[in-house]
């Protein structure tokens, strides 16, 4: 490889240095300038036939399209020239020729860059006097709807499915004005990443199933947030209305998933919308658990594990901090702690190398087992007489309680969004907030430690678990717990060697990899 | 994914069928069509061209002299022999308009109703074709599955008005009332 050598140019009256070859379109996003464009996206091969990034270069002889124009020495480009806009009103208008402007009942209003290039550069009346094409609705398969007539044919999905999931079901089937995009009859779309097309078009055209008419774009909260459905740990947006999650798309980070996520991960959400939830403390009196303030359910389970040994098993759903202060827990107590993870088959995106939807189905399993917990097909073999099971679960593992694995604990405490059903007989409950609820970390399948939001409000009385813990390591003669996520991530990288150099502001909303953890998707040398 | 061409997943919905689905319903029992001579004249074509994918054109063409018409059955089998994809195959033969996605009649009549042959009454021919073929409109087959009539632009013998091509062949300056005397030589 040799230097790679840069070159200058002005775009709008900015001076900017790129590499020589980049486009002139990623230039002038350097430049902080956005040129509009529809087929062009960082993710996909150059198509150059929309013809909605058309600019002006000085001394060239005509429009260039800037997506498929690298930059050269000394140029000068106008990306809103009145040549420039002109043309590109041209191409607004041709492109709404057949679209049938039906964007109040459209899913991609309001996300839309149809309506947003037209509203900026388009005409503000249409001069067509003949019928408008008609094409009916077509279900693609998988969770994709192609809404024909809305189509601007910019091929992204096609190329998608041609070179990012390689497997090429998707083609422009016609031509001129009769054009559409076309599947083979029997090849639908359900590869694994399929629903990557409905992120990727930039009309109203691929429309998700299971969004359908869920909600408009601009009532939606969005929060960043790290997908848990798997080790894998891709980036996210959690869109939330009223306090329900209703959709969860792909955060771009190149350094682990670029633009992309995978059907399962996007469409497993209905679980953080559970409504059977606990939401307040519980403690045992006889028969049964009655709900108790916070101070009064913790000194319970203090005292429960006074002198005891607790057998923790722990959910690969929990953050860093909430595992971290299990580890607390169980060094305190001399007590061990397990866990187990729910699994599936593996799906890995050709076009991308080291993304895959993974087989074990929780997002923290690295962080578990650098935090000490182990592996284990039957956790509950381990429990002694006399110990206190503690069950610290938000999803993610498979729960099957053996009743004489129970009967030898002396006590067991559940720290939990629910009680599950061979957990009745607990003696203490902690009610705890899921992934969507609390802000925190987890430690991806490559070791990197990234930070997810708060989307929603927590039910009731619930708390993080590293909170609750806090609380708990307290009343047993620790120092005082804590009272934000922050604050357990420096208490944490300050004793963790691994995360050595790292605090929970650098990680920022991209994360960063543990010491010593080199990404695999690395391919420099 | 069912794979294309098997015997699943032969079910036309109405938007792969804008000709409407007369003549896939026999396709259940689709039968190869690139096989003895068909195969040996394909093997000769990809011999002229560097690559498979550049022989499309002409083993399209072969399917449609060996069968009439390319089916989606037939477009899986070139997509396979070429090492092709089913969808760009489709894509290509949906590109053109010289390829029949659906069944046509053993003469496939092409009349040019560009300006200068309508301008000589080529609206007049066409009317007499449908009537002796007994097609009835454009683009649909006679009941006897021998003839398909449609309009296409210029044939390229603006001074032979109205020029028709009857499957190769090539017949100069049609007039209403030389159609039957055309057509009787065909049945």
């Amino acid at each position: 490889m040799g230097e790679t050598q840069m070159v200058t140019l002005t775009i709008e009256g900015r001076k900017v240095s790129v590499a020589s070859g980049t486009s002139i379109l990623e230039a002038a996003k350097a430049a902080g300038v956005l040129v509009p464009h529809y087929c062009y996206h960082p993710g996909l091969p150059v198509a150059g036939v929309c013809r909605m990034c058309l600019v002006e270069v000085e001394k060239a002889p005509k429009l260039a399209p800037a997506c498929a124009s690298a930059v050269a020495e000394g140029q000068v480009v106008h990306v809103h020239s009145e040549k420039a806009l002109e043309a590109r009103k041209g191409v607004l208008e041709f492109l709404l020729i057949n679209h049938p402007l039906d964007c109040p009942i459209c899913d991609q209003a309001g996300e839309c860059e149809l309506q947003d290039y037209t509203y900026r550069e388009g005409r503000s009346e249409g001069r067509l006097q003949e019928p408008k094409r008609f094409n009916p609705m077509e279900d693609f398969g998988g969770d994709v709807l192609y809404v024909t007539n809305r189509c601007i044919l910019c091929t992204r999905c096609v190329r998608f499915m041609d070179d990012v999931a390689g497997e090429p079901v998707l083609n422009v089937s016609e031509r001129g004005d009769r054009a559409i995009i076309g599947k083979f009859e029997g090849a639908d779309l359900t590869h694994a990443w399929a629903g990557n097309v409905i992120d990727l078009c930039p009309v109203g055209a691929l429309v998700s199933k299971d969004f359908l008419n869920k909600a408009r774009a601009w009532e939606l909260d969005r929060t960043p947030s790290i997908c848990p459905n798997c080790t894998q740990g891709c980036n996210s947006i959690v869109e939330t209305r009223d306090n329900f999650v209703v959709r969860t798309r792909a955060r771009p980070n190149d350094e682990v998933n670029k633009y992309y996520m995978c059907d399962h991960g996007r469409l497993n959400y209905r679980w953080m919308n559970e409504q059977n939830r606990l939401e307040a403390p519980l403690v045992r009196q006889g028969e049964r658990l009655v709900a108790a303030d916070w101070s009064t359910a913790v000194d319970h389970a203090a005292k429960l594990l006074n002198g005891k040994r607790a057998v923790v098993l722990a959910s690969p759903m929990l953050s860093n901090e909430s595992l971290w202060m299990l580890s607390k827990l169980i060094r305190k107590t001399g007590g061990l702690g397990l866990f187990t993870v729910e699994t599936g088959p593996e799906a890995p995106l050709l076009g991308v190398p080291d993304l895959a939807l993974r087989a074990e189905r929780a997002a923290n399993v690295r962080g578990a087992e650098m935090f000490g917990f182990e592996r284990s097909s039957s956790p509950l073999d381990g429990i002694q007489s006399g110990d206190v099971l503690v069950i610290a679960d938000v999803g993610g593992m498979p729960l099957e309680i053996d009743p004489s694995a129970l009967a030898r604990a002396s006590a067991s405490i559940v720290i939990g969004t629910t009680l599950p059903e061979d957990a009745r007989s607990a003696t203490v409950v902690l009610p705890v907030t899921n992934v969507t609820e609390e802000e925190g970390t987890f430690t991806n399948v490559h070791g990197r430690v990234q930070r997810y939001l708060q989307a929603r409000a927590a039910p009731g009385m619930a708390r993080p678990a590293w909170w609750a813990l806090g609380d708990l390591l307290e009343a047993m003669g620790d120092a005082a717990g804590y009272f934000l996520a922050s604050e357990v991530f420096t208490a944490l990288a300050g004793a963790s060697p691994e995360f050595a150099g790292m605090s929970y502001e650098s990680l920022g909303l991209k994360g960063a990899r543990l010491q010593g953890s080199r990404q695999p998707a690395e391919t420099t040398g | 994914m069912t794979p294309p061409g098997g015997e699943t997943g032969s079910v036309h919905s109405p938007a792969h069928a804008p000709h409407g689905a007369a003549g896939h319903s026999n396709e259940e029992s689709y039968q190869p069509v690139l096989l003895g001579g068909v195969r040996d004249e394909l093997n000769r074509i990809l011999e002229r061209y560097p690559t498979k994918m550049a022989a499309l054109l002409p083993a399209l063409w072969l399917v449609q002299d060996a069968r009439g018409w390319v089916s989606e059955h037939s477009m899986a089998e070139v997509a396979q022999a070429l090492e092709l994809t089913p969808a760009y195959v489709k894509g290509v033969v949906t590109f053109y308009t010289m390829y029949h996605q659906h069944p046509v009649g053993r003469y496939f009549v092409q009349v040019c109703t560009t300006s200068p042959c309508m301008a000589c009454g080529a609206e007049d021919t066409v009317a007499a074709l449908l009537r002796h073929t007994g097609c009835g409109e454009l683009g649909s087959t006679s009941p006897d599955g021998k003839f398909t009539v449609i309009e296409v632009e210029c044939l390229g013998a603006c001074g032979f008005a109205t020029p028709i091509m009857i499957n190769e062949e090539f017949v100069e300056s049609v007039t209403p009332d030389k159609v039957s005397t055309i057509l009787a030589q065909l049945r």
